[in-house]
This record gives structure tokens, C-alpha cells and sequence, in this order.
């Protein structure tokens, strides 16, 4: 399922503060993510998991190393630039979903695709193809307050995959949910592996291990551990096991 | 294009829906200063189209002449005028005495001048009540009617002599009550009083051993050339209203707007001065905004809008409220002006200022959108220019640490700590506290000034109302009184949004062992400490802003009212904080650190 690396970080390197006040979030790391490959990133708090995120989709700026997407550097683009890779080729997942309070499930959705440039028919028709794939048709037009914590996880899914991008970046999508709606994204999450969405994960439940090809350990921003699963391979996700 | 255009307007329309009471401060703000100023405009056309209305209904002159001879020599110096080059018409001259009124029990000074029965090619006073002038009986000006309380059918005494008021009349050969252009016979002065019309044949009684004067009306081919006329007609002109030799329309129009150009000058400044208030009001509840939805903005982002797509999002949203607040404030400022300041009653016609000129629409949209510009500009700029990271966290300001405010702190009253504390976290807001209390101080202060000033010296007694002082007095009403309502507005805006955004912090301190007392005393505290240094730079402020608007000859106002002032405004602080905080403080703590995140 996976193939050339899409995605790939050398040196990466984000401090905070100095001299003694000093904080190596990430310390100079190296990855390669191949496309159609989902990674899932596991460690403590605080040990710079969501700033390795951040970097990887332009949200922050390293302070030192590269990073690449899709053959291209990103870590020295412009504002302008990074805001439209972020439109055109990176999904956010958050903890939080980040949902427009006053937006509707299906206009939560639409919102990158507008952005983009699409027409508003064509984007509508796209985030009503993704909300009924994520099994929310029948709530496109309810607003967030009106959705239960699972759903609106879903919904911000939904609109992580609206403009088709290259790589999903999710960062705890699971931390605010109890555990049936846990497993809703867990089996949307395998659903994505299945049909090839490169996706990196950051998380702090072991049961997305069960739907990663690939499991990377982090300690005080470095990496400790990287392992390949071979169990992700087949078998449907139940209770975050196969 | 469109897809970006809907996207804009879906948010504008649903953030404006879902946040209905910050809209309509937002638009009570701007509206308040674009009202005051189409206010102010307005009286410039209530200055001059009631005046241009009489000068057609009358046949009103291009040049009045009124020379300061009397009996033959006035004659003689009128003759030849009549046939000088230009003057295409004339009507009189006809006789006037400079006598004493009395009706009702009160008394004015009257310009009598004998009238024919016979309309006249010029000049001829429309009559607005009863009937024109006849044998024994007299017409009064109706603006001097309406001082005196005095109705056809009235009796009036003229100089000891009863007459009958047979009606009243409006012209534009003489400017209308009180500026009439009364002369003593022993006097270069001119002073305050009304025209009244009597028979031709009657004036000679009523002036007595008073020799009598005389006004001539002239047509010139060239109305617009009358200026021109009498600097060439005269060799030692005295271009002055009240009593000049010779008198142009343009000076009569002049003279009849002077009621309200006072008052016109006073709303003018004040829509300056609430301009100013609006923005610090308009820039509070924005930061409150902005601030509030930092975390959309941060979404935005990473979803892939540019800085500049955040800032057009944020500030269409204000814009919008800027062009509403610019119609608004269109439309109270012109359905108050007639009612608030009415043309004078010597002028015919009504004001019209509907449709409003063009001047009028684009200052008022002009100073609407630079009010939403100038307040939202530094906040949106910032939010678009902010961290998506840091957006999305919504973290506040980390205080800045500084050991000497943490030694303080320690040693201080919870209540104290728990105020210094607030501060500390939301710096901004604190300054914007500042802001607003130091323009609001300023402004009531100058208004204060405003208030201490004598009044201006007028030549020339009288028991009636002074037309130009009812005008100022009024505009200054109205002035004060919506300064005020906006000052209130800007504090409670102010205080209400504080006490919302110091929610947690409060909950946090209770949970650590802070009664809701010292909660709710605390948040009061942050809202005053800020205040203080406020209202202090006011008071000079507001006595500097004064002075230099005026032309010296300033008083200043006692110190009493000046501590009063400076009291209120942190009274009102302290009520308007107190409140909100002492309800918020009595909530469960699990309530308050209950959130949902969206």
C-alpha cells in the first residue's frame, strides 16, 4: 500500500527559550513517510509529538533542519505559499475538532474548498459526498453544538479530506472522545489506510496502533522507537483491535 | 472568486446573527457620531433654504438702503440710487421709526416702518395670519410674534399707543427677530429687536419728536453682483446687517442663519469629540471580538487562508456595521434636525433635507467607515498576523514575570492580588481600560468647560428668549446627552466584557480559596487600577482640548466639579464592574470551568 516518500524531515529541529530556560521540543529528528503509509507517533506528554506535527504541516517554523512534501521544501516558503499547501495539500485533524461554532456540519466541511477556489455547487457536492462517508449526511445541516463529540470529530474528518490532500496530519483526534466514538474514528481512520490516504497520527491511545502501518516512539524530542506493524495489514478494527 | 465571496458573507451574516448584542453596540457607537454630524450639516441647510424660500415668495430685494441720515436728508441720499446703473426696480422709501413695544407685559424694541396697503413691486411680506396693514392697525414679524406671544386680534402698545395686531408677516428686506437692526436715535449702536409694519399714515404719529428714517429696496439686473454694487454705490460703505447704509441679500441670508450657526459650530465639534469616543468604544468591543474568536482564526489558517483572507473575513464584518451605522445615523441626524432646531419662525417654508445633498451621505459613510477602519485595523492585523499555533491554543498573554510585582502581590489583599493578577494576564485590555476612561474624561470635561463659559455679551436689552441662545442651548442638550449615553455604553461594554473574559481566572481563584466577595471585589479592582491613571491625564486633557479649540478669554471651572467629574467616572466604573462580577462570583466554580470545545 505504501510507495515514494511524500513526506520527509531532516535535522528537525524546534527549540524554545534559552540558556537555562532552554526547550528542544524536537531535536533534530529525521523521517520519511511513503506515500499511503499511516504513521502513528506515540509518547508522553510534552514530549514534542504535536510540535513534530506542526512542523510537518507548516504550521510552525523549525529553528533548524528541512522538511519536504512531496519533493518540495517547505521549511522556507513563504506565509503566502505555506497557506496554500496547507489549503491544497494538508488535512488537519484536531483534539478539539475546531469546528466554525456558527457553520453547519456541511459548511464546516465546504470551508477548505471554498477557500480553494472551487465553485460553491462543486464544493457543496464534494462535502456532501465526504459527510456521507463518514456516515453524517443526515446531519449536514446541523450545527456543531447539535452534534455529539464523535460526530464532530467526524465532521472535521470530512473536511481534512475536502480539497483531496496528500497527507492527513491528525493530532490526538481521539483525546476528547469516550469510547464509541473513538472507535467510529478509529474505523474511519482505517477506512482512509485502506483506500491509500497517507495519514501521521499523534496520539496517546494504543489503539491506533491498530490501524498504522508504522508506530514511531518519542521521548523529550527525539525519537526512541520506530517500528514497522505488520498486524495493520488485515481484518476489520473492533474495540481498537483486530 | 465566488466560492471565497460566500464564503466571506456566510460568515459575516451568521457571526452578526449569532453575536446580536455587540452588533447593535457596535452600531449604536458609530451611529452616535455619524448622527451628530449629519445633525450639524443639516443646520447648514436649515441656515440657508428657508431664507431662499421667502426671498422668492416676497419678491425680496438685491440691495436694501438705509441710510443713517434722517427726514430730507435720507430722501435726498436714497434719489438718486433708484436711477443708478443697474437698478432695474426699487420700492419706498418708506418710513421707519426706531420705538418701544410692549404686549403682554413684556416689552421689545420694535422697527416700525410705514407700509402702503397697495402691494409694492418689491419687498412685498407675505402674510402668514390675518390681514396686511390698514389705518390704526399693525403687522408684526412672526418671528417676533412667536417671542412676544402675540396673536391677531391682540392689542399692543407702540411707544404709549394702542394698536391692534391685524396679522403677521414674514420678509426678506430685514433680517427676522432679533437681529431687526434697531438704532437708537442718539446712538451709532445697534441692537436687538423686531420689525413691525403700520400704516403709512400712522408713523409720523407713533415716531413723535422722533425724526424719521428711511429704507429704500432695491432690483439690480444682476443679483448675484450686488456686493459689487454697493462697494461702487457708496463711497464710504458700511456693509453691516444692523444698520449699515447699504445692505446686500447675501448679508441679510448671512444674518438669518446666525441663530444657528452657534449651534451648528457646537455639533459639529461634538461629532468630532464623539467620533472619538466611538472609536474607543468600537476598538473595545472589536479586541473583545477579535480576541474571542482567535481560535477561528487560527482554524482559518490552517485550513489554508492567507493573512490577508482573515483580515477581509474580520473586516467585512465591520464594514458592514460601518455602512448600516452611516444609514442610520443619516436618518436620525435628518429626522431630527427640524425638530430638534427649527428654522426660524421669520422665514417661510419648511427645511427639506430629503433626499439628503450628496456632501451629507459621503461625510457621514466617510466618518463610519473611518471609525470601523481605524478601530479594527490594529486588532484584525494582528489576529491575521498571529501563530496558528498559537491561535488555535487561544492561550492569553503570559504575564510578563516581573519580581518586585510578585514580592507586591504577595503582601497584598487577596481581593488586590487577584485585580493585579487579571491585569497582568490581559495587559491589552488593561491599556484599552486606560484609553477609553482618559477620552471619556476628556470629553466630559471639555463639555464641562463648555458649561462654565459665560455667555456671550449681546448688545441691547430684552425679556424675550434669545433665539441664537435657545439654539446653542439645545444643540449643547443633545450633545451631552448623547456623549453620555456613549460614555455609559463604552464603560458598560468595557466592564461587561472583562468580567466575561475574567470567568476562569475568578473560578480558578475560588477553587484556591477566594470567597466570592474577594472575586468579585477583585475583578472591580482590575477595571478601576487601570481607570485611575485614565481619568487623571483626562482632566488636564479635556481643560487643554478646550482651550485650544477656543479663542482665549477661557474660564475654567471650579475644582469641585472637576473632582466630581473625575468621582463619577469611576463610580460608574466601579457600578457597572461591581454588578456583573458580584453575579458571575456567585456561580457554582464546576460551572464556570465546565467548557466544550467546538
Amino acid at each position: 500500500m505504501t510507495g515514494s516518500t511524500l513526506l520527509a524531515a531532516r535535522g528537525l529541529t524546534r527549540r524554545y527559550g534559552r540558556g537555562s530556560g532552554l526547550v528542544r521540543a524536537v531535536d533534530e529528528v529525521d523521517l520519511s513517510v511513503p506515500a499511503g503509509q499511516t504513521l502513528a507517533v506515540m509518547g508522553p506528554s510534552g514530549c514534542g509529538k504535536s510540535t513534530l506535527l506542526h512542523l510537518l504541516g507548516g504550521l510552525q517554523r523549525p529553528t533548524g533542519g528541512k522538511v519536504w512534501l512531496a519533493g518540495r521544501r517547505i521549511d522556507m516558503m513563504s506565509e503566502r505559499a505555506l497557506a496554500r499547501l496547507r489549503r491544497d495539500s494538508v488535512g488537519f485533524v484536531f483534539q478539539s475538532f475546531h469546528l466554525m461554532d456558527e457553520l453547519t456540519a456541511v459548511e464546516n466541511v465546504e470551508l477548505s474548498a471554498l477557500l480553494a477556489g472551487q465553485s460553491p455547487r462543486r464544493a457543496r457536492q464534494r462535502a456532501m459526498h465526504l459527510l456521507d462517508r463518514v456516515g453524517l449526511v443526515d446531519r449536514a445541516d446541523h450545527l456543531p453544538s447539535a452534534l455529539s463529540g464523535g460526530q464532530r470529530q467526524r465532521v472535521a474528518i470530512a473536511r481534512a479530506l475536502s480539497n483531496q490532500p496528500l497527507v492527513v496530519l491528525a493530532d490526538e483526534p481521539t483525546g476528547n472522545l469516550d469510547s464509541a466514538a473513538t472507535l467510529e474514528v478509529l474505523r474511519l481512520f482505517d477506512d482512509l489506510r485502506t483506500a491509500g490516504q497517507t495519514l501521521v497520527v499523534v496520539t496517546h491511545d494504543t489503539r491506533i496502533a491498530a490501524v498504522a502501518d508504522r508506530m514511531i516512539t518519542m521521548r523529550d524530542g527525539v525519537f526512541v522507537d520506530d517500528s514497522r506493524l505488520a498486524s495493520a495489514a488485515t481484518g476489520p478494527v473492533h474495540d481498537g483491535r483486530r | 472568486m465566488a466560492g471565497r465571496l460566500l464564503l466571506v458573507c456566510r460568515v459575516l451574516v451568521r457571526d452578526l446573527r449569532r453575536r446580536p448584542t455587540e452588533t447593535v453596540l457596535l452600531l449604536i457607537a458609530i451611529t452616535a457620531a455619524t448622527g451628530t454630524l449629519t445633525l450639524g450639516l443639516a443646520l447648514n441647510e436649515i441656515a440657508t433654504q428657508p431664507y431662499q424660500q421667502t426671498r422668492t415668495a416676497t419678491a425680496g430685494p438685491d440691495v436694501v438702503a438705509a441710510p443713517r441720515a434722517t427726514g430730507p436728508d435720507a430722501l435726498a441720499a436714497l434719489a438718486p440710487l433708484t436711477t443708478a446703473a443697474g437698478v432695474t426696480a426699487h420700492s419706498g422709501p418708506y418710513p421707519v421709526a426706531f420705538l418701544v413695544l410692549t404686549a403682554h407685559g413684556k416689552t421689545a424694541h420694535a422697527v416700525v416702518e410705514g407700509r402702503d396697503n397697495a402691494p409694492a413691486p418689491l419687498d412685498r411680506p407675505a402674510v402668514t395670519d390675518g390681514t396686511w396693514v390698514r389705518p390704526g392697525g399693525v403687522v408684526l414679524e412672526r418671528a417676533f410674534a412667536d417671542a412676544l406671544g402675540v396673536h391677531t386680534g391682540d392689542t399692543v402698545s407702540v411707544d404709549g399707543r394702542a394698536l391692534r395686531v391685524l396679522g403677521t408677516a414674514v420678509t426678506a428686506a430685514r433680517t427676522t427677530y432679533p437681529y431687526a437692526g434697531w438704532t437708537s436715535p442718539d446712538s451709532a449702536l445697534t441692537e436687538r429687536g423686531g420689525l413691525v409694519w403700520v400704516d403709512r399714515g400712522d408713523i409720523a404719529a407713533l415716531a413723535g419728536e422722533q425724526p424719521l428714517s428711511y429704507t429704500l429696496n432695491l432690483k439690480l439686473a444682476d443679483p448675484e453682483a450686488s456686493t459689487a454694487f454697493v462697494d461702487t454705490a457708496t463711497t464710504s460703505p458700511r456693509r453691516t446687517v444692523h444698520g449699515g447704509e447699504l445692505t446686500t441679500w447675501q448679508d441679510i441670508a448671512e444674518a438669518d442663519g446666525r441663530p444657528v450657526a452657534q449651534a451648528q459650530a457646537v455639533l459639529l465639534v461634538g461629532s468630532w469629540l464623539l467620533t472619538v469616543l466611538a472609536i474607543a468604544g468600537v476598538t473595545g468591543v472589536v479586541a473583545v471580538r477579535v480576541s474571542g474568536q482567535r481560535r477561528r482564526v487560527g482554524l482559518l489558517k490552517a485550513v489554508g487562508a492567507g493573512p490577508a483572507m482573515v483580515a477581509v473575513v474580520h473586516l467585512a464584518e465591520y464594514l458592514v456595521i460601518g455602512l448600516a451605522a452611516a444609514g442610520t445615523g443619516l436618518a436620525a441626524g435628518l429626522l431630527a434636525a427640524p425638530t430638534l432646531i427649527q428654522p426660524s419662525a421669520g422665514l417661510l417654508g419648511s427645511v427639506n433635507t430629503q433626499p439628503p445633498a450628496l456632501y451629507m451621505v459621503v461625510a457621514a459613510t466617510t466618518l463610519a467607515l473611518t471609525i470601523a477602519v481605524a478601530a479594527t485595523l490594529a486588532p484584525v492585523v494582528r489576529a491575521a498576523a498571529t501563530s496558528t499555533v498559537h491561535a488555535l491554543a487561544d492561550a492569553a498573554t503570559p504575564p510578563r514575570r516581573r519580581r518586585w510585582r510578585i514580592w507586591l502581590s504577595r503582601r497584598l489583599p487577596a481581593a488586590l492580588l487577584i485585580g493585579i493578577r487579571i491585569n497582568a494576564r490581559r495587559p491589552r485590555r488593561a491599556r484599552l481600560v486606560t484609553m477609553n476612561t482618559l477620552i471619556t474624561t476628556t470629553v466630559l470635561v471639555a463639555m464641562l468647560m463648555n458649561h462654565a463659559q459665560d455667555k456671550p455679551f449681546d448688545l441691547g436689552y430684552s425679556e424675550l428668549v434669545d433665539p441664537r441662545a435657545e439654539r446653542t442651548d439645545q444643540a449643547m442638550l443633545v450633545l451631552t446627552v448623547v456623549l453620555c449615553v456613549l460614555a455609559l455604553l463604552n464603560a458598560a461594554v468595557n466592564t461587561w466584557t472583562a468580567v466575561l473574559d475574567a470567568r476562569r481566572p475568578l473560578a480558578v481563584a475560588r477553587t484556591l480559596g477566594a470567597t466570592p466577595a474577594q472575586a468579585g471585589v477583585g475583578l472591580a479592582v482590575a477595571q478601576l487600577l487601570p481607570a485611575v491613571p485614565g481619568v487623571a491625564a483626562g482632566i488636564p486633557a479635556g481643560l487643554g482640548l478646550y482651550t485650544v479649540a477656543s479663542r482665549g478669554g477661557i474660564q475654567y471651572p471650579p475644582d469641585s466639579w472637576l473632582l466630581a467629574t473625575a468621582l463619577g467616572v469611576l463610580l460608574a466604573i466601579t457600578a457597572l464592574t461591581a454588578i456583573p462580577a458580584m453575579a458571575i462570583a456567585q456561580r457554582p466554580v464546576a460551572d464556570t470551568l465546565r467548557s466544550t470545545p467546538t
